[in-house]
């Protein structure tokens, strides 16, 4: 089954090539509706995105789409420097993620203007914020918007029930404190089931101190996304102390931050952060169609709403067929295709309407959890963070590897945590 | 002038057949090694000296080329203990996996040379580890080495011991790439030297064996010395590897660049940190320049070492025949 579709894949791109040949030169910029065209798409993680291809290629049969999915967002801004880098090789549509979106900018040549095909006119479908997140400093618009990352809370009901804690998912939520959730409840809550458990409460302090900071007006850097916001922050300063010490109290597993698959299954923790995005991965720790987990989902999120990550869209200027590539782009990223994303894998959408579709949608594996009620409404009053360049060399090499030390029992007071994360930073970044 | 037309006086005489065989006689061998030195030239010589302009230039790499600094990249990465941490990581790695890997591969390779049954099935055995794609190694030594859940976890809870931090320590986690390589490497070159092994004369052997050497006597005093070239070869290759050591360490935790706290960040890794998520290319030159500066380096006294095997080892043999065996083997 598979080998013959990709023979026909491969004799498809094979006739797509000729006709390139052929038509060449001649057909200058948009070809005809019959030309044949392949167009490359680079995406990662666990985007959805991949369950619109089949639909597009079957509504437009001159295009055949070629995907590539990388394991992570790290992976594909590796993969998307070096090409760019390069000067080649760039596919013709690449997913570009939050937290390097700022560093594109810097290069913006390398990616079209989106506004020249047609973006503008669908713009009010985007919620404001993340329209403006694709938008440059020089007004270029070089990513539409995919997904966007509210974030509730997915526990273990199973667990919870075992430590005497409530399991049902809206007497979770209020537990935690309801809308006006805090960390130290959090905190709080989460001793009581190690107390009653005798098990870890999260896998790693790393998810829960990104939830915070990007709680923030400004996280690691001040609004004009140069000036670092670190080192006289006290509000960060106090939080990480909070963190620290509720992991040296015996929150975490001392787990890394991902792949924890074996250690959920065992239930070897109880909680994880879950912005939108992050559904499709807890889900990918099981076997596919595994309905009996025990994870659930709560609309509740400690220190208030908050966005964490989501991706865009861009199209690459050394694209052969920029046309036909920004309106698979611009396709990918209409409502109707942000639900049909968010109903395989769990991404958010970033448009109104597509919020609007995915309202009553239910998520098997989380204990069939409403999911698409509670992001709309852990959405409400989010506004994405000004992101610096250094923003996830910061979280992943300055906070990151503190944390590992104090799951490690390297690091055993909350000062000396600080004070080490600031002379990682100031190698790494001052 | 005159010397050349003296030289070549019949050279109007000779037939158009004549000449071209005369040019194929002086120009063909050139043709035929071009390809390689084309191929050299291009992804060889040609990146190596580019690297070098970019090392001496401010580089962003999305931003492409800046001012001119000089050594300040090398200046900058000599500086940087991160650099020393990933040279300290590639050094341990390196010596825990070259120096059990030479050692168990001779000691492979000296058992197949033994008349045994099922050469070629024991043969293509050792070579097996070699063939599988060191991704698909990764992933699975990844599994044995869960600190949690592996199968060494599993053997030391038996026993009740502590699980070994393999992800998180420093040392456990070199260890753990270590025989990464050299499961792979190991049977590779147990075939190398057992070629170069059964290349030495059985009558060396037998002259020994009358003379009254025993069997260890006889793998010290004339295996070893008459496989030093390939012992050698071995080495080095061995060396350049090892501390270019890359694809192990990066997949041991993919989400970072050798460990969240860089207990495992080797020279390329760091290299790789530098040049793609920090995108300072100019300084990602500079490290690889020292590298192969230290690559260099570290093979000239690998290279030392394994002469002095001959200085240490033949000079008691002497009086058997092992000069004779030496010779030829650097012939």
């Amino acid at each position: 089954m598979i080998s013959s579709r990709n023979r026909i894949a491969a004799s498809i791109a094979g006739v797509a090539t000729l006709a390139l040949i052929t038509t060449g030169c001649s057909s200058g910029g948009s070809g005809g509706d019959d030309e044949k065209i392949t167009l490359s798409i680079t995406t990662f993680g666990t985007m959805g995105v991949d369950a619109n291809y089949e639909k597009y290629m079957e509504e437009n049969p001159n295009i055949t789409i070629e995907a590539t999915n990388l394991e992570g967002g790290g992976a594909a801004r590796d993969d998307a420097y070096a090409k760019i880098a390069a000067g080649t090789g760039l596919s013709d549509v690449v997913a570009i993620e939050e937290g390097w979106l700022g560093t594109i900018f810097e290069v913006s040549d390398s990616f079209v203007d989106l506004r020249d095909y047609g973006i503008e006119d669908v713009k009010d479908t985007w919620l404001e914020w993340k329209y403006d997140q694709g938008t440059g400093p020089d007004g270029k618009v070089i990513g539409a918007g995919l997904d966007i990352g509210p974030q509730g809370l997915c526990y273990r009901g199973d667990l919870f029930e075992a430590a005497g804690l409530p399991s049902e998912r809206s007497e979770v939520a209020a537990y935690f404190g309801g809308e006006d959730a805090t960390w130290d409840r959090f905190f709080e809550v989460g001793k009581e089931y190690v107390d009653a458990s005798g098990k870890a409460f999260w896998h790693s302090p790393r998810f829960f101190w990104n939830s915070f900071v990007n709680q923030q007006e400004e996280g690691y850097y001040k609004k004009d996304g140069e000036t670092l916001n670190i080192e006289d922050n006290a509000a960060l300063k106090a939080h990480h102390a909070k963190i620290v010490e509720a992991e040296l109290a015996g929150l975490g597993a001392g787990l890394p931050g991902w792949e924890v698959g074996p250690e959920a299954k065992a239930g070897d923790f109880a909680v994880y952060m879950c912005p939108s995005w992050m559904l499709g991965i807890v889900q990918g720790y099981y076997d596919e169609g595994t309905t009996d987990s025990g994870w659930d989902f709560a609309d509740v999120l400690p220190g208030g709403a908050a966005n964490w990550g989501g991706a865009f869209l861009g199209v690459s200027e050394s694209s052969e067929h920029k046309e036909e590539a920004a309106k698979l782009a611009l396709w990918l990223a209409a409502p109707e295709q942000q639900a049909a994303a968010f109903e395989v894998a769990g991404p958010f959408p970033s448009t109104l309407e597509g919020q609007e579709l995915v309202a009553d949608s239910t998520n098997a594996f989380f204990n069939d959890a409403p999911v698409g009620e509670i992001f709309a409404a852990r959405a409400e009053g989010v506004i994405a963070q000004v992101k610096g360049p250094e923003d996830s060399n910061i979280q992943d090499n300055v906070f990151g590897p503190i944390f590992d030390r104090v799951s490690q029992g390297e690091i055993t007071d909350a000062d000396t945590a600080w004070e080490e994360a600031m002379t990682l930073l100031d190698q790494l970044v001052g | 002038m005159t010397s050349s037309t003296l030289g070549r006086p019949a050279r109007s005489d000779l037939t158009f057949r004549q000449k071209v065989s005369r040019f194929d006689y002086a120009f063909s061998p050139f043709l035929y090694v071009a390809p390689f030195f084309i191929l050299f030239a291009a992804i060889g010589v040609f990146p190596i000296v580019y690297t070098m302009n970019v090392s001496l230039y401010d580089w962003h790499l999305l931003k492409g080329q800046g001012d001119f600094v000089g050594l300040e990249n090398y200046v900058s990465v000599l500086s940087d203990p991160f650099f020393w941490n990933a040279f300290g990581n590639t050094v341990s790695i390196f010596l825990l996996s070259a120096i059990p890997q030479l050692v168990i591969a001779t000691g492979i390779a000296a058992l197949l040379d033994q008349a045994i049954r099922g050469k070629t099935f024991w043969r293509m055995s050792i070579l097996l580890p070699y063939i599988v794609a060191p991704v698909a190694v990764t992933v699975i030594f990844l599994q044995i080495f869960n600190q949690y859940r592996g199968p060494i976890a599993g053997l030391l809870e038996l026993f009740g011991l502590d699980p070994i931090r393999w992800a998180f320590d420093v040392l456990p986690s070199h260890i753990a790439i270590a025989s990464m390589v050299n499961w792979r490497w190991t049977g590779y070159n147990a075939l190398l030297l057992l070629a170069a092994m059964q290349a030495v004369p059985r009558d060396v052997y037998e002259s020994a064996a009358i003379d009254g050497a025993n069997k260890l006597r006889r793998f010290w005093s004339i295996t070893i010395p008459m496989i030093r070239p390939t012992l050698i070869f071995v080495v080095i290759t061995a060396t350049i590897g090892g501390l270019q050591i890359f694809t192990e360490p990066k997949l041991f935790d993919s989400r970072t660049n050798g460990g969240g706290d860089r207990q495992f960040q080797t020279i390329v890794l760091y290299l790789y940190e530098l040049a793609f998520p920090r995108r300072d290319f100019g300084q990602a030159s500079a490290t690889a320049w020292i590298l192969f500066l230290i690559i260099v380096l570290v093979g000239l006294i690998s290279f030392a070492i394994t002469r002095a095997i001959r200085t240490a080892d033949v000079k008691p043999a002497r009086s058997s025949a092992a000069p004779v065996g030496a010779q030829q083997g650097e012939s």
